[in-house]
């Protein structure tokens, strides 16, 4: 597999900080297609990478509003089609109905924002060619990684690899497609 | 964090301590033994559960001791304690996340689960309930060929859409919370097993920066949805007793008596469970005195609101003026069921007093005996709000008196098994601490020490 195009460098940092410092050195060079990995999410660090997605709020409005507004259609719907009269009481009761359409537009929100997100976030994907760089894995344990993607306009193999080890990184890897 | 409060985890572990800690409990399971006589036990009533609920099918409700005017009984007294035990989970993890309390990050993992396996136990009392459980999915809106619809106008419809909703948000935000933790074992596993297994429900996780800034969008607003669902939640278990006129039932402060109640009986159980989970997996550095400390007195507080909600409960009858309010609550005082009525206070609100001070909330087996006393407590109570209401109300000729049966026993102890096999098995096979939300904790403490 060392043929294989060289999709990015990867480098290896042992902090929160020292990656978020990296990254933002990154950004001031000029570098655009930055990702960082670590084992959980780093303060600041979506902002230094100007990663402003309010997407998946308003999913969650979105789905809410479907939810409640499906609903009662079908109540008022179901109420006409087959009315039951219950002591003269009205058949498009609101209060009685409420209880159900709050629950199903919570349903709906929480779906659409979980969901939304799993399908912004391209998951699940089980395999991805990070995984097959030898010390990917401790991303999920106690180091911090910053990604800098072949495709950028600033990469060149070699200034990119000296600029990663100018940063601090303790290791710097190659991601092969 | 306020940086004046000690910190909470032990600053002398790293990074890599945390995911060897929990990580190592799914992997190289360490309270083999204790684990498996749990189990066993837990299997036990299970099939208890199961030949219970085959005799009922076989026999029909008769085989409980409900009748009229005692019709709802073990079965809905039961639904609304075990919801009330699972209301914990979702507030410990949600709320507390929205506030930024820390302490939650131990704690929140095995507490959701929780709040699954009681949610399922509670969801199957009314479909078991309904007489004729075969048809539970009449209660579905579909286009039956009889043209009927279900009525959604009636309280049974309520309940199951309340039911199915709290625990479909549930299992998501439990799963969406973990993913993380299974991507850290799946790349902790050494054997091809557990790499396919926590590969597969990890789902190819990478906390690539762009996906961790979707999931914190994502978790934090399932988050502030999940806190209004609670409250609903019970509400609505509330409002299927008030929303009839009989009295001690029909009264406007059931929807935040019947919370507090839960939360209080909830924070117990968790209690509990943090107590055993971390003697038995060693995990002292992750769920730490301070924790425990914490955890006492949201209960103590919870409890204290609880209390108030007696308190009003009296008031309110006498202050009617109704005269059936008024006589309903000289049953609870000295009627036939006044055992359950001075029980739930015995219980549920003396040993508490405990808890206002420090060595009690330090001490694992006095707080284990407190919780355990809440959960006596908040099942008497629950049974006293029922049986009392019911076997008196305005007609001398539907007077009537209430006795359980073995069967009643023999359900509601298998609903335990319910419980506890699933629960078993989740703190056996997967994180039960979350190892991410800790390692945050960790370096934020650090931070803040090395500043210090």
């Amino acid at each position: 597999m060392a043929d294989a195009p060289v999709l990015g460098l990867l480098g290896e940092f042992g902090t929160a900080d020292a990656l978020l410092d990296a990254a933002k050195r990154a950004r001031a060079e000029g570098y655009e297609k930055l990702d960082a990995f670590s084992p959980y999410p780093v303060e600041g660090m979506a902002e230094t990478l100007a990663i402003g997605d309010q997407r998946i709020g308003w999913l969650a409005v979105i789905g809410g509003a479907t939810g409640i507004a499906a609903t009662l259609l079908l109540q008022d719907f179901v109420n006409r089609d087959y009315p039951l009269d219950a002591g003269g009481r009205p058949l498009i009761a609101l209060p009685a109905f409420f209880v159900v359409d709050f629950e199903i537009m919570i349903l709906f929100a929480v779906t659409f924002a979980i969901i939304g997100m799993l399908w912004m976030n391209r998951l699940p994907r089980l395999h991805h060619p990070l995984f097959g760089t030898p010390r990917f894995s401790l991303a999920s344990d106690d180091r911090f990684f910053l990604y800098i993607a072949a495709d950028d306009a600033k990469f060149d193999a070699e200034d990119t690899r000296g600029f990663l080890g100018a940063l601090g990184a303790w290791t710097i890897e190659a991601v092969r497609a | 964090m306020a940086s004046t409060s000690p910190p909470i985890l032990p600053l002398d572990q790293s990074l890599h301590d945390v995911s060897v800690e929990i990580g190592r409990v799914p992997l190289r399971f360490p309270a083999r033994v204790p684990w498996l006589i749990a189990f066993l036990f837990s299997l036990g009533l299970l099939l208890l559960f199961v030949v219970s609920v085959t005799w009922l099918l076989t026999w029909g409700v008769g085989v409980w001791g409900l009748n009229i005017p005692v019709n709802w009984a073990f079965a809905i007294h039961l639904y609304v304690w075990w919801l009330g035990l699972g209301h914990a989970g979702t507030l410990i993890s949600a709320m507390l996340l929205l506030m930024g309390q820390d302490w939650r990050n131990s704690l929140n993992r095995f507490a959701e689960a929780m709040t699954l396996c009681a949610v399922v136990c509670a969801g199957i009392y009314p479909i078991i309930h309904l007489g004729r459980p075969w048809f539970f999915y009449w209660m579905f809106p579909y286009p039956a060929t009889m043209g009927v619809w279900p009525q959604f106008r009636s309280p049974l419809e309520w309940d199951i859409w309340a039911v199915l909703t709290y625990l479909a948000v549930s299992l998501l935000f439990w799963y969406i919370g973990l993913i993380p933790d299974l991507a850290t074992v799946r790349d902790r596993a050494r054997k091809r097993g557990w790499q396919v297994f926590f590969g597969i429900f990890a789902l190819g996780w990478r906390g690539s920066a762009h996906h961790w800034a979707r999931w914190q969008k994502a978790y934090r607003t399932t988050a502030a949805i999940a806190v209004p669902l609670v409250v609903s939640v019970h509400s609505e278990v509330s409002l299927l007793f008030a929303s009839g006129q009989i009295p001690g039932w029909h009264s406007t402060i059931f929807p935040p008596y019947f919370v507090l109640g839960a939360a209080f009986s909830g924070f117990a159980m968790v209690a509990m469970i943090a107590l055993v989970v971390r003697h038995f997996f060693g995990l002292k550095e992750i769920v730490t005195d301070r924790h425990m400390d914490v955890l006492a007195k949201v209960l103590l507080a919870s409890g204290l609101m609880t209390a108030y909600g007696y308190v009003f409960e009296v008031f309110d009858a006498f202050y009617s003026g109704d005269g059936r309010e008024i006589a309903t609550t000289y049953d609870r005082f000295f009627g036939l069921y006044a055992w359950s009525y001075w029980g739930a206070i015995l219980f549920n609100f003396v040993p508490l007093q405990g808890l206002w001070f420090r060595k009690v909330r330090r001490s694992p087996v006095l707080l284990f005996m407190i919780g355990t006393s809440v959960v006596i407590g908040m099942w008497l109570e629950r049974y006293m709000i029922l049986v009392t209401s019911l076997y008196k109300d305005f007609l001398v000729s539907s007077f009537g008196e209430y006795h359980t049966t073995f069967w009643d026993w023999g359900t509601y102890l298998g609903t335990i098994g319910l419980f506890f096999v699933p629960f078993l098995l989740f703190i056996r096979y997967i994180p039960s601490i979350s190892i991410f939300e800790d390692k945050e904790v960790l370096a934020r403490e650090k931070r803040e020490a090395g500043r210090g």
